[in-house]
């Protein structure tokens, strides 16, 4: 492409142009497979966020002779619906707190993890801490309900030592717990994969450089290890703020009981509901969900723009 | 079994869009590399003026420091980098956009780049089998080569089992199976250590004998420069600095970079005046006065050259320690065996001088006073402007 | 290794300060692997003890009353077993197209010189960041006309762009340039390159990707929850929510009907979770190397 500026003459431009066509075309063969399955699934679904502001009927054709455009009706309407702000604080409270535990959690743990002496013992660990991440999260909210259920392990423990038992999942105030708990009993383990393999990169003279300074472990965790992991933390932070408001809801929908939806139903969850339970409002459930997504995008570039601004770190 | 001629070769690396404003923002950092390449409105230049013609069966040395852009005049020869300006023609015919595989070249790299999933053995068939050569043939072919460069035994190993130089030596095997025109060679003896790198350098000698056919050879070492090549081109910064047989860029450098490049240890420089009186030319250095050869002279005078401050300069082995000549201290006496290496301090100027073992009268001290000079034929006289020998 | 195990304390003798931290750290840790562990083990436990002994909280520590009727009833569940063979189907076919799609268009976009490459880029990433949503998603799955086939669980999994870009960082780390030039000079052109060369040495990156896709559709119950119909076609995570989860919320009455609902389900419960992890479990300390490898390929470009 670029290369073609050399050439003086224009005619040869072209001809270089199709010759690296001829040379290259295998790679755009090969990649063709993949550039189909993003169109079709990725990009048609960015196409049909058209009827968000549309008077849309399932089955209506997205751009048809009768489409009635509404503009930004379906979005007043969804900030005018007395779900709006439950969903919105419902959402944004289960990151935050989410966050505030499952951020610092694998971080912590990959510091403990390198500062073991044994490394066989830290490998042996590291297997049983990544094992939960592949339970999937039907089981996963099966072994809730086990647990946490009336009759569950929990409710007998309760009971033996005397306490009441508590239908954890009826409860609007278990859920939020129960729901970051359990994400962070799977995930601490694999998130911290990461901040492991950058702190076994560090090289051991700067320990023993360290050792021979007087540092005591304690302090070389502060000043040779943390610093070493600085920069993959701070683009996990960029991607965790960027998610925020994206919270997993094919969890949340699994968890969801009457007693709890007044703090269990998400955006997603309602997005869902509106859209493909019940009477379905596809034009309604479809703005919810822009209106969603459009939030994580500028936390994302916000997100970015100050770290690119405060350190070196940014993801573009 | 071919001629090559390059044709006012030019090689630019296009800037990747933004490049450029990134380099102004940080014009004050130090730059990393290609420091010295030319950076004009088209990109990064790496190779231009390149003008070179092969002869059938020649060994030729690309030589230069690193960035002197003597690898990717190879990759175009090659054909895995593109033209950016000039021809190319092998036999004759223009090879410009010509793919690799059908240039009837092959080529050894740096670091081998054996198929490491393959033995030894199909490392070598691979490109036969891929111009759907009969079996029985590739299979005679193949053990030949092996037998050539005494790598039977090994064949059905895979290159992971194999030494650094047993690699080396089945990267040329595959080379030469094919039978190719021309053979390239980037640097193949880079990776290996210097016992190793000698005794390859011999094999290399040897292999051309027998197998007889067009070479470019690529590396940054002199002394492989000068062993094996028929005709070495130096090289700097993009542009050749000289082509010659390696007794003339050794006896007669074009200029103070080749002068510099070529030979162990670097020429001694010292700032002189070069003093013409009629048809008579002078140096002086330090006070000390030396005519030049007449053959020196001859070729002077041709270029009209007039008095005028110059760099001179005097490779080590050509400087002796004399009873007069100019005054030095001695800082270190290196015993290299067959002769010693003088490190001396000139006013502040730091020569070396080889004195060889055999004649030497006395052991040197740091600290000693010595005398050295030189004789007329071997002083090389610089331009001050322009670096290049007056003699040229 | 050897020079690491000197940073740890090696033969010298630790100060009072270090000996300590070591023990807080090991107590720690040996308290995270218990809570890892202790949930598991108790799913196991209860999945072979007396369904009273579990509900009565008499089973703590060691199974009670010891008891294979659990696994028995799993065994006459249908619909456990054809939701097992339709998710082994949809995993294989999903893994099968997975590989075909990711493996060359990683290979395909490491490459500098394929036409189009910042376009390409561009294309990949935005799916990223930005998506249609659940709605746009199902719209143009009924268009397509998936819906209630197992195409609608298989297709839509058969690339994440992580993991293309996963496998781009692979061959852009891990196939050395000079290979492809050797290849190229030795007459191959870029398809037998990619088939001779390329995929011989990326058996690392197949397997990762194959276990990735694999666990990926194996745990997956959503897709199939909204776009498949019939129960024929239901995957195991789907079976598995009716057993395990859809009692709960329906649940009313007085503790004694609950008690009795408890005592029929509870077991098969347990059981459940364990028939449906056990492949992957069982699989997982022999594979865990792989994907720890591949969480390091996609994080040495961040």
């Amino acid at each position: 492409m670029d290369s073609a500026k050399t050439s003086p003459a224009p005619v040869k431009k072209k001809g270089r142009w199709l010759k690296k066509l001829r040379e290259n075309y295998p790679f755009l063969v090969m990649i063709f497979p993949a550039v189909l399955v993003v169109f079709l699934f990725n990009y048609l679904p960015i196409y049909g966020l058209l009827i968000a502001f549309q008077d849309f009927m399932p089955g209506d054709p997205i751009l048809g002779e009768y489409t009635r455009w509404v503009g930004f009706d379906n979005f007043t309407r969804f900030f005018n619906d007395v779900q709006f702000w439950p969903l919105m604080s419902n959402t944004f409270l289960l990151c935050i707190f989410g966050f505030i535990i499952g951020f610092p959690l694998p971080i912590i743990v990959a510091l403990l993890l390198n500062a073991t002496k044994s490394r066989r013992t830290a490998k042996i660990l590291q297997t049983i801490f990544n094992g939960p991440h592949f339970i999937s999260l039907v089981v996963m909210v099966g072994m809730l309900t086990l647990f946490f259920g009336r009759y569950g392990l929990v409710n007998n423990i309760i009971a033996a030592i005397g306490g009441e038992r508590v239908s954890y999942f009826l409860q609007s105030s278990a859920f939020r717990p129960m729901y970051i708990l359990s994400s962070n009993w799977q995930d601490f383990g694999w998130s911290a994969i990461i901040y492991v393999a950058a702190l076994s990169n560090v090289d051991p003279g700067q320990h023993e450089a360290a050792i021979l300074d007087g540092a005591t472990r304690w302090q070389r965790v502060l000043h040779v290890d943390l610093p070493a992991i600085m920069p993959m933390v701070s683009v996990m932070l960029i991607m965790s703020i960027g998610g925020l408001m994206g919270v997993g809801y094919e969890k949340a929908l699994l968890m969801q009981t009457d007693g709890n939806l007044g703090v269990s139903e998400l955006i997603a969850t309602y997005v869902y509901k509106q859209g493909l339970t019940g009477v379905p409002d596809q034009a309604y459930a479809t703005a919810i969900g822009l209106f969603n997504s459009i939030i994580n995008v500028v936390l994302l570039i916000i997100a970015n723009t100050t770290s690119k601004r405060f350190s070196e770190n940014s993801l573009w | 079994m071919a001629e090559v001629q390059l044709k006012n070769i030019k090689k630019v690396y296009p800037f990747v869009s933004g490049e450029k404003k990134v380099k102004k923002k940080k014009a004050d950092e130090p730059e990393k590399k290609k420091v010295n390449l030319q950076i004009t409105n088209e990109g990064v230049v790496a190779v231009q003026a390149f003008n070179l013609d092969i002869k059938d069966k020649e060994f030729i040395v690309l030589v230069g420091p690193s960035g002197c852009g003597k690898s990717t005049t190879l990759r175009m020869v090659a054909g895995l980098e593109e033209i950016s300006g000039g021809e190319l023609y092998i036999d004759g015919k223009l090879m410009n956009d010509v793919a690799p595989k059908d240039r009837d070249i092959a080529m050894v790299f740096q670091n081998y780049a054996l198929y490491p999933h393959m033995s030894v053995y199909d490392n070598m068939a691979f490109s036969l089998k891929l111009s759907k050569v009969p079996k029985d043939e590739i299979d005679k072919k193949v053990r030949e080569a092996a037998e050539i460069l005494d790598i039977t035994q090994y064949l059905e190993r895979k290159p992971k089992a194999l030494s650094g130089g047993q690699r080396q030596r089945v990267a040329i095997g595959r080379a030469i199976v094919r039978a190719p025109k021309v053979m390239l060679m980037d640097e193949p003896l880079s990776n290996l250590d210097a016992k190793l790198r000698n005794e390859m350098r011999a094999e290399i000698i040897k292999l051309r004998k027998r197998i007889d056919t067009t070479f470019i050879y690529v590396t940054h070492d002199q002394t492989e420069a000068m062993t094996l090549g028929d005709r070495i081109v130096i090289m700097r910064d993009g542009y050749i600095q000289q082509i010659g047989t390696p007794q003339e860029v050794f006896n007669h450098p074009a200029n103070l970079f080749v002068a510099g490049f070529i030979g162990m240890p670097v020429m001694n420089f010292f700032d002189a005046n070069l003093v013409r009186e009629g048809k008579q030319y002078f140096v002086e250095v330090d006070g000390f006065k030396v005519e030049l050869s007449p053959e020196k002279e001859e070729r002077l005078l041709a270029n009209d050259v007039q008095s005028q401050p110059v760099t001179l300069g005097v490779r080590p082995e050509h400087t002796d320690v004399t009873e007069q000549g100019i005054a030095s201290k001695v800082e270190v006496a290196e015993m290299m065996g067959s002769s010693v290496h003088l490190h001396l301090d000139a006013n502040g100027k730091d020569v070396i001088v080889i004195v060889p073992t055999i004649d030497m009268k006395e052991s040197y001290k740091q600290g000693d006073t010595v005398h050295f000079s030189f004789k007329g034929k071997v002083a090389h006289v610089f331009s001050k402007e322009t670096d290049k020998n007056l003699e040229f | 290794m050897l020079k690491r195990k000197q940073a740890e304390g090696g033969p010298i003798k630790l100060t009072t300060g270090d000996r300590a931290f070591y023990m807080v750290n090991t107590i720690l840790l040996a308290l995270l692997a218990l809570i890892v562990l202790y949930p598991l083990y108790f799913i196991i436990i209860a999945s072979f003890s007396d369904p009273d002994a579990v509900l009565g909280g008499r089973v703590i520590l060691y199974p009670v009353d010891v008891t294979f009727e659990g696994y028995a009833k799993i065994l006459q569940r249908t619909d456990v077993w054809r939701g097992y063979l339709n998710t082994i189907i949809y995993t294989i076919l999903t893994v099968i197209l997975a590989l075909a799609v990711t493996i060359p268009g990683g290979w395909a976009l490491s490459r500098q010189t394929i036409p189009g490459k910042k376009f390409l880029m561009v294309y990949f990433i935005i799916p990223m960041f930005f998506g249609g949503g659940l709605i746009p998603f199902y719209n143009v799955m009924s268009s397509l006309g998936l819906i209630n086939t197992i195409w609608a669980v298989i297709l839509p999994s058969i690339l994440s762009v992580w993991n293309l870009f996963m496998t781009r960082t692979f061959f852009e780390s891990s196939i050395p340039q000079g290979l492809v030039e050797a290849a190229k000079i030795d007459g191959a052109g870029e398809f037998r390159i990619f088939t001779m060369l390329v995929l011989p040495l990326s058996k690392a990156i197949i397997a990762v990707m194959a276990l990735y896709y694999a666990i990926g559709q194996w745990n997956s119950y959503f897709n199939a929850m909204i776009f498949l119909q019939n129960e024929n076609l239901y995957p195991l995570q789907l079976v598995l929510k009716e057993i395990l989860i859809a009692s709960e919320s329906t649940m009313g009455g007085s503790g004694e009907t609950i008690l009795e609902q408890y005592r029929l389900a509870n077991q098969i419960k347990y059981v459940s979770v364990i028939v449906s992890s056990a492949p992957v479990m069982m699989l997982y300390p022999f594979v865990q190397k792989y994907f720890a490898q591949g969480v390091m390929i996609g994080s040495l470009k961040g």
